[in-house]
């Protein structure tokens, strides 16, 4: 099974966490929301899959590109 | 005949320069999954309209009789053809002739290209692979001397390289590797694209080796790298793509500065009202929404043309038509640091608006702006000055300008909405709203004391909110005339083409006082 890496295209801070690990999603799933300038900017899973990791937590600063969750399948 | 010797000779040395490198090198080329830049030339243009200059210069030998032995061409391939109907000027480099390096260029050939193209007025594509015509440490050897770059006479090429920015449209292919010279002339076009196999780097993987820096091709210079650091606009897959965006680039465009953007029949209705424009934008305020959807929904069918979508990303940039008439569209995009203006998309937006200007395109704008970055890599990042430099660069436009507020108009970036010292057309959302700063946060800082003196500081901040959203709301704003015109969202189009009808004749087909730069 192939592991996808899903990365925040933007430094921002982790709002919410939606993605659980073992949960199936489908493409454009939302998985985690990241706060910027008072907007809620969700990060969507780019295909359809098993969640297998979230590597961050609600209140976490991400950079641009860092990689947020990792997907299977 | 009298001259037929002749003839058979020149066809001679033609068909050898058709041989470009030799066959070892051409299969090379081919091997790596890229054209050469004759299979180029004819891909790119309309079939058979390629007019070659200097075919045959190159090197020679010759035997003890004097006659040809062997020829080697110059690495620079140019001439004139069609594109779609329309006088260009071409010029690639021949990456099967010394890796496209300036010892087999013969200097003169690609100035040429460039003074064709500014002289003759049209728009130039630039085939780029290799050093792009730049030096070889060997050629020190070969010349015997080392060359100043932009020396006595050899300033030539550079000059043409970025004047041409304010004459004609310059297109860049970045085709292969691109290095040094190379570049440069990638870099210095209204327009790049490179396929995602290819890189472009100042220098190469060897040189940055010296700096410690063990990097690939790709990781140094790859597709990601430099579209995404806005030295390249755009990666595809397939040469053939590239020159499909580098045809489609042109056509909205003149030829020169001395002449206005083609304007085409339409087929899509410019009254054509879209109902979905009505929920496009959230209630909620904290959430986003997709721009590229409204783009789409209001110019016409299938016309948007977005360059840069990877550099900048807050702004939106790219061209479409409205009723047939070209115009450069720039909008916001809240999925990125909710559409504020990062040092980058400020940078993004003064060479789209220089470009609007360069090329007597009209300018709209769908804004969404809560203002610029702020924090403290913001402020490293001096986006400040960078955004007074895109403001400058609206300001100082003489182009037809009309701007759709969709929602957020909020401090100094979201003034530069418009051209702040002319008049232009603007019409707001129903969704829109405004302030000099945004209230979340900003109430704390201008209400403080009296907060501080309340029984129950979070309620009285709350109250305070609620009283000033009250206010809000863009009719008062309406009301006081400070903002002319409220529009439903499905208006929009209908509006726009009017706009674009109106900006016609103001169109003037003569160069900016602005010298473009890249």
């Amino acid at each position: 099974m192939a592991e996808i890496a899903v990365s925040a295209e933007m430094a921002a801070s982790v709002w919410k966490i939606e993605a659980s690990p073992g949960a199936r999603v489908a493409a454009g799933d939302t998985l985690i929301i990241l706060e910027s300038m008072k907007m809620e900017i969700p990060v969507e899973s780019p295909r359809d899959g098993t969640v297998a990791k979230v590597l961050v937590a609600e209140g976490d600063q991400v950079k641009e590109g860092q990689v947020v969750v990792l997907l299977e399948g | 005949m009298v001259w037929q010797a002749e003839l058979d000779e020149l066809r001679q040395r033609e068909a050898l320069a058709h041989d470009m490198g030799g066959a070892d090198k051409v299969k090379r080329q081919h091997d790596g999954g890229r054209l050469t830049v004759r299979e180029r030339i004819d891909w790119l243009v309309d079939a058979g309209s390629f007019h070659e200059t200097g075919a045959i210069a190159g090197k020679a030998s010759y035997d003890a009789a004097g006659k040809l032995k062997e020829f080697t061409p110059s690495n620079c391939v140019f001439g004139r053809a069609m594109v779609d109907g329309r006088q260009v000027v071409v010029v690639g480099d021949d990456f099967t002739v010394r890796g496209g390096s300036a010892d087999a260029t013969i200097r003169e050939k690609p100035i040429m290209a460039e003074r064709l193209a500014n002289e003759f007025q049209l728009p130039i594509i630039r085939i780029i692979e290799g050093s792009g015509g730049g030096g070889s440490v060997k050629t020190i050897e070969t010349t015997g001397r080392a060359n100043l770059p932009n020396g006595v006479g050899g300033g030539q090429l550079f000059n043409y390289t970025t004047l041409n920015l304010s004459v004609v449209p310059v297109v860049g292919l970045g085709l292969g590797s691109v290095a040094g010279l190379g570049a440069a002339r990638l870099a210095a076009s209204h327009y790049s694209v490179m396929t995602r196999s290819s890189a472009m780097f100042v220098a190469g993987p060897p040189v940055v080796a010296r700096l410690g820096q063990d990097l690939g091709k790709q990781e140094l210079g790859g597709w990601e790298v430099q579209c995404k650091a806005g030295g390249v606009d755009h990666a595809v897959d397939t040469e053939e793509e590239a020159f499909a965006c580098a045809r489609r680039f042109l056509s909205y465009l003149p030829s020169s500065v001395h002449g206005v953007p083609p304007v085409l029949p339409c087929e899509d209705d410019p009254e054509r009202r879209d109902e979905t424009l009505m929920d496009a934008v959230p209630r909620d305020r904290r959430r986003v929404y997709q721009m590229r959807p409204i783009v789409e929904s209001v110019v016409d069918q299938g016309s948007f043309f977005e360059m840069g979508r990877l550099f900048g990303r807050p702004v939106i940039t790219g061209l479409a038509r409205l009723g047939g008439h070209p115009v450069a569209l720039m909008a916001s995009d809240p999925f990125f640091y909710g559409g504020s203006w990062t040092t980058d998309a400020c940078q993004k937006v003064v060479r789209f608006v220089d470009l609007a200007e360069t090329f007597h395109l009209p300018v709209v704008y769908l804004a969404d702006c809560p203002g610029f970055m702020i924090g403290l890599d913001a402020e490293r990042s001096a986006t400040i000055r960078h955004g007074v430099r895109a403001m400058a660069a609206v300001n100082q436009t003489t182009i037809p300008w009309c701007t759709v507020i969709i929602r957020n108009a909020f401090g100094v970036a979201g003034a530069v909405h418009q051209p702040a010292g002319r008049l232009s057309l603007r019409y707001a959302w129903l969704s829109s709203r405004w302030g000099s700063l945004p209230l979340e946060g900003g109430i704390e800082a201008a209400y403080r004391a009296e907060i501080e003196a309340a029984e129950d500081p979070a309620a009285k901040l709350a109250e305070i909110e609620t009283r000033l959203n009250q206010l809000r709301s863009p009719f008062r704003t309406a009301e006081t005339f400070w903002v002319e015109e409220i529009i439903d969202p499905r208006e929009t189009r209908r509006l726009l083409c009017d706009f674009a009808r109106l900006a016609e004749p103001l169109r003037r087909p003569q160069p900016s006082r602005l010298q473009m730069r890249p």
